[in-house]
């Protein structure tokens, strides 16, 4: 379209009638009113009337200067609102990613759409392509979704469901997913809430292990104290049968497996009785030194048939407050366990130490075997914590020396350095 | 303390209502936009009752429409 100033400069002057230039005029008011009407609606409004105003004082009011500096501030307010809409979605992704839950949104199509960095760490480990992927691809694993995938039972009902517990990369989640919709109020997909319940699960487990090991407890004083009489019995009785002159040798052997396993049985028993004695200790005062020469002495036997090099290092000693009986049983617990790490070794060494030290007595065990793998650091004093085949540890020991110490107002502590360190304190002074 | 700022166009022979507003907004756009003023509009256009909330709606301002007897006030003002 030609401009109306173009229009006029092709006209001569001169020949121009009156008729002619109000002729052109209204073309111009024409030219300028449709513009005001095309800026409005672009404004938001409805355009102006054609009757709503005379020529003369349309062009008097300045539409165009006013619709200029209107326009200014429409942009104005535009470039606020995506200035706040950016400060918003960075805020709004901020919270996103430091969700401690994972998220994730997916298409009608199980396409990941987004997902946030928990989700990353937790559910995709292995790869750098997400977004795009098929969701029980990336965080299933599985090439297609599962029967029981919430996902698709939103997808196909729009309602949100609910998955108590499903584990996925060895990690167990608790998973809500919800509908996303269009305003027409299609589904167009789902996001996924999945909560990380390992370490409830386990806190539970462990809840669980202690409701388990309390019954055992009971269970085993009680057991233990009636099978002392009976076993005493068979023992008693075997070792009278022995003393007879008349034996013969077959009769002799078995009779001298019966004595072998009752004393066995006895054992196991101990065991269990110590376990279970939940007792405070019965303190006197004692010297570390006999304790310690007490336990390598039961242990002996075992020592030199494995060959096992024993260092003793105790300086001038003070004598302590201590339940002897249970100090043993920790120094037991303690060289059994080196002795079974430096199982199989020609040079197995244990170097025991004791000494003062703030007002403790330190004593320490320490091994060259192979050491304690590090993540076993943190819960190698839980019960049941155990790296050995059944029947050869059930991960009492260390649990038991724990709750000793504990009771004595002391520390144990574990360390790992070319083998094992285990070190217990205990007061020097008993305050009341 | 929020001045009012009084436009009114009732009765006038002045039909186009929306774009004296738009002056009247354009002119005192300071004091609007630091909430010191708000603009209430007299007028018995009912076309205005539409056109002019949807400009200042574009432009980032909140409208608020009453009838009255016999004609509507509109008022104009910018919240933050
Ligand atoms: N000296 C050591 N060197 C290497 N690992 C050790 C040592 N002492 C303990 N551990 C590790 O700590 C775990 C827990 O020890 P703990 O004495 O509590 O249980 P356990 O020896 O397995 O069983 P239990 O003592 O009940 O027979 C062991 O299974 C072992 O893996
Ligand atoms: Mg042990």
């Amino acid at each position: 379209m030609k401009s109306p100033a173009a229009t006029r400069t092709k006209k001569p002057r001169a020949g121009k009638s009156l008729a002619g230039l109000e002729k052109e005029k209204k073309k111009l008011n024409e030219y300028i009113r449709d513009k005001v009407n095309q800026l409005l609606t672009v404004m938001g409004t409805k355009a102006l009337d054609e009757h709503e105003l005379d020529e003369s004082d349309f062009l008097q009011l300045d539409p165009i200067g006013i619709i200029a500096l209107s326009f200014e501030q429409v942009l104005e307010h535009l470039k606020e609102t995506n200035k706040s809409l950016g400060v918003a979605k960075n805020q709004l992704q901020a919270v996103f990613d430091t969700a401690g839950v994972c998220i994730s949104i997916v298409d009608s199509d199980m396409r990941i759409v987004n997902c946030n960095e928990k989700q990353k760490e937790l559910l995709v480990s292995d790869r750098d392509e997400i977004i795009g992927h098929h969701c029980y691809e990336v965080y299933c694993g599985k090439e297609s979704p599962s029967l029981d995938c919430p996902a698709i039972e939103t997808l196909a009902t729009g309602r949100p469901v609910l998955v108590r517990e499903v584990k996925k990369k060895s990690r167990h989640f608790q998973i809500v997913t919800s509908a996303l919709k269009d305003k027409a109020g299609n589904i167009t997909g789902v996001i996924e809430v999945s909560m990380d319940v390992t370490e409830k699960k386990k806190a539970e487990e462990a809840m669980r292990q202690a409701e388990k090991l309390s019954a055992i407890g009971l269970l085993a004083a009680g057991v233990a104290h009636e099978l002392n009489n009976p076993l005493g019995n068979i023992l008693g009785y075997a070792l009278l049968a022995l003393k007879d002159p008349a034996l013969q040798a077959d009769q002799r052997e078995k009779l001298e497996i019966i004595v072998e396993q009752a004393k066995k049985g006895s054992e196991i028993v101990k065991g269990l009785l110590n376990f279970s004695r939940q007792s405070q200790p019965l303190f006197e005062e004692i010297s570390i030194e006999d304790v310690i020469r007490k336990a390598l002495k039961n242990l002996s036997s075992r020592l030199l048939a494995q060959s096992v090099e024993v260092t003793l290092d105790i300086g001038d000693m003070p004598r302590v407050m201590a339940d002897p009986k249970q100090m043993e049983i920790v120094l037991m617990n303690l060289l059994i366990n080196s002795m079974q790490a430096l199982e199989g070794r020609p040079d197995g060494l244990i170097k025991i130490a004791a000494g003062k030290k703030d007002g403790f007595l330190e004593v320490s065990i320490k091994d060259n075997g192979p050491g304690i793998p590090k993540e076993l650091l943190p819960d190698i004093f839980d019960p049941f914590c155990t790296t050995k085949p059944v029947g050869q540890g059930v991960g009492l020991g260390l649990s038991i020396c724990s709750g000793i110490i504990k009771k004595h107002n002391g520390s144990i502590s574990a360390g790992s350095a070319e083998g094992a360190v285990f070190a217990f304190a205990i007061p020097l002074e008993r305050k009341n | 303390m929020t001045k009012d700022i009084m436009l009114d166009i009732r009765g006038q022979i002045c039909p186009a209502c929306l774009l004296i507003t738009l002056r009247e907004i354009a002119n005192n756009k300071f004091s609007l936009k630091r909430g010191q003023s708000r603009l209430v509009v007299k007028t018995d256009h009912r076309d205005a009752t539409r056109t002019i909330p949807g400009a200042a709606v574009s432009m980032g301002y909140e409208t608020r429409t009453e009838k009255t007897d016999g004609y509507y006030e509109i008022t104009i003002e910018y919240r933050k």
